[in-house]
């Protein structure tokens, strides 16, 4: 309630004596690791926004990169890149995609899609995957080639032998792949299908596969905030799934993982870990989005409830039963920072605080004052366990006056040298992120 | 609901006045009140609202409070057209002056149902139950009094005492 225009609002909500509430949020450090603090939930006439105006970097500006790291553009002019996958040879993929589109279905969609659209949110991906080689490895690519071409808001990618397995929307695709192509023209052979429209509200198709490449593990979003869309069309969403590689024969691994945008397996343990997107608009500081490793016929909580038990009220009929069996996750990112991206560390060679855990690229919040997240993290690690407090990796993506931002980070990936790469999709470039003084 | 009627026919409520002053010009037409029917269409969308809050909290489909959400926010619309032919009535001197109780009964339902319309934005039950259907229903209960007092929210110039 900060506008002007929202100002008469807020004095009806008090006349007719509904209750506004508080609308601040919080320190965010109560939110992060086992046991984040969680508050009541409220619900808003209107719920709390704060939505920055995207304006991209102009030249020579860029984010800020923690002590010891530098940060330069590995590319940039790129059509909302949202993933990023190291082969290899070392040849770089980026993933440009975003929403198929969804029809509005209320009179308050109208009004998110404004949100979005200022948000830089709206902007229309570019349904393709490029390619970027950077041979001697000086970060600045010789060559840029359009590798896959006219797919549908694909995300995922994962190159299992000589096969590349992309997720689109509505399918997992594989691509016969030669070591060194830069162009892939031949049509993908559709391996599985993936629960898509006619909503897709959350459309992204996050991927990995498995040490030996057996079976791929794909994340599919919820298709609501929180079933406002209706419980038929939750069928088979806010889950991940085993596919096997071979027959393309799917199963759904775990489920109540509202919105499970990247899934990873922990190089020690094995284990399969996810970041999970959790619900909005029942308070600035619910519900811390989290990392957690992911058990097999495991339940997450959504719709039902949150973090273990929490009933949320506004899902009916409720389910007690599924509530009692709910997991608890295992770290707390903070509320609504959008986790996007996670990347495991493969040892040292960016710093030597960063050899054992998690990098996340958090997207930023639109439903939180003071914004929260756009920038990238680093969870540390101990025994394949999250542990302590995240460190910052790569900040500064809000403009000073925290009402703009230049950019958004998306998907992460290691090059051949252990640089990180983050996709910004609103800056549309590929931030390069490495040691001052390499091999330290 | 009631067409004007002729002037000869109309119920001055024994204000010689007015009487003396339609045989004096001979008007044989009253103008109608422009804003009537329109306060009607955005009070019935309004009550539809309430069916359809009713319908969702008996069986939590979802369609229903969808239809809700719509069916108010039109109604706003509705009645904000509504407003300006009012405004254009009493303008024009299509409308003496304001038929107060039925001003007061829809201005108290038309800011129920803006409240409304936020509330109806959550998501899923709570959109609905317990606040959202309790603002339809009182909304519902002052237009239908309006209503069986015949929408007008202001005297008609010709009738001293418009139904």
């Amino acid at each position: 309630m900060r506008t002007t225009l929202l100002r008469p609002i807020a004095v009806l909500i008090s006349f007719v004596a509904l209750g506004a509430c508080s609308s601040k949020g919080g320190d965010t450090a109560r939110q992060y690791g086992p046991d984040p603090y969680l508050p009541e939930p409220h619900e808003y006439l209107m719920p709390p926004m704060s939505v920055p105006k995207a304006t991209g970097w102009k030249p020579g500006e860029m984010p800020t990169a923690s002590g010891g790291l530098k940060v330069e553009a590995l590319a940039t002019g790129l059509e909302h890149p949202r993933t990023l996958y190291t082969l290899p040879n070392g040849d770089i993929l980026v993933v440009e995609s975003n929403s198929p589109g969804t029809e509005p279905f209320r009179p308050k969609d109208f009004i998110a899609g404004r949100v979005k659209a200022r948000a830089g949110a709206a902007e229309k991906g570019g349904n393709r995957i490029t390619l970027l080689r950077d041979a001697d490895g000086n970060g600045k690519p010789a060559l840029r080639t359009v590798f896959i071409d006219h797919l549908h808001s694909p995300y995922g990618i994962v190159l299992v032998g000589d096969t590349l397995y992309v997720a689109n929307t509505d399918a997992i695709l594989a691509f016969n792949y030669a070591p060194g192509a830069t162009q892939i023209t031949s049509p993908g052979v559709k391996l599985a299908d993936l629960p898509a429209g006619p909503i897709d509200h959350h459309w992204t198709k996050s991927m990995t596969a498995n040490a030996d490449g057996s079976k791929l593990y794909v994340g599919v979003g919820s298709n609501s905030n929180i079933t406002e869309n209706g419980m038929d069309v939750e069928e088979g969403r806010a889950a991940i799934y085993e596919v096997d590689r071979l027959t393309g024969a799917k199963r759904i691994f775990a489920s109540g993982t509202r919105n499970p945008t990247s899934v990873a397996f922990e190089p020690q343990t094995g284990q399969l870990f996810a970041v999970v997107n959790e619900r909005d608009e029942i308070g600035p500081d619910l519900v811390p989005d989290y990392l957690t490793s992911i058990r097999q016929g495991g339940f997450y909580g959504w719709p039902y409830s949150y973090w273990g038990n929490h009933v949320d009220v506004r899902v009916h009929p409720q389910r007690p039963d599924l509530v009692t069996r709910a997991i608890k996750p295992d770290y707390g990112l903070s509320s609504h920072v959008a986790p996007l991206g996670l990347l495991f560390s493969e040892g040292q060679r960016l710093s030597p605080a960063f050899a054992n855990g998690a990098f996340i690229g958090e997207h930023g919040s639109w439903d939180r004052s003071p914004l929260s997240g756009y920038q990238v993290i680093f969870v540390p690690f101990v025994n394949g366990r999250p542990v302590g407090n995240p460190l910052p990796v790569l900040t500064g993506f809000l403009g000073s006056d925290n009402e703009t931002v230049h950019g958004r980070p998306v998907g992460l990936a290691l090059d051949r040298s252990g640089a990180l790469l983050v996709a910004d999709d609103v800056g549309n470039t590929v931030w390069r992120v490495s040691a001052v003084n390499p091999g330290t | 609901m009631l067409a004007p009627k002729p002037s000869g026919n109309v119920d001055s409520s024994g204000d010689p006045r007015i009487e003396q002053l339609h045989r004096t010009i001979g008007q044989s037409r009253p103008r109608a009140l422009l804003h009537r029917e329109v306060i009607g269409a955005a009070g019935v969308l309004q009550i539809a609202a309430f069916c359809t809050d009713y319908t969702y909290y008996t069986t939590a489909v979802w369609q229903w409070a969808n239809f809700s959400a719509w069916l108010i926010t039109a109604g706003l619309i509705v009645t904000l057209f509504a407003v300006i032919l009012l405004l254009i009535d009493l303008a024009t001197g299509r409308a003496r002056r304001l038929n107060t109780g039925s001003f007061i009964l829809v201005t108290a339902a038309t800011l129920l149902s803006l409240v409304n319309a936020f509330v109806h934005s959550r998501d899923a039950w709570t959109s609905v139950v317990p606040q959202g259907i309790l603002l339809s229903a009182v909304s519902a209960i002052l237009l239908v009094i309006a209503g069986t007092r015949g929408w007008s929210l202001a005297r008609s110039r010709t009738t001293g005492e418009h139904p």
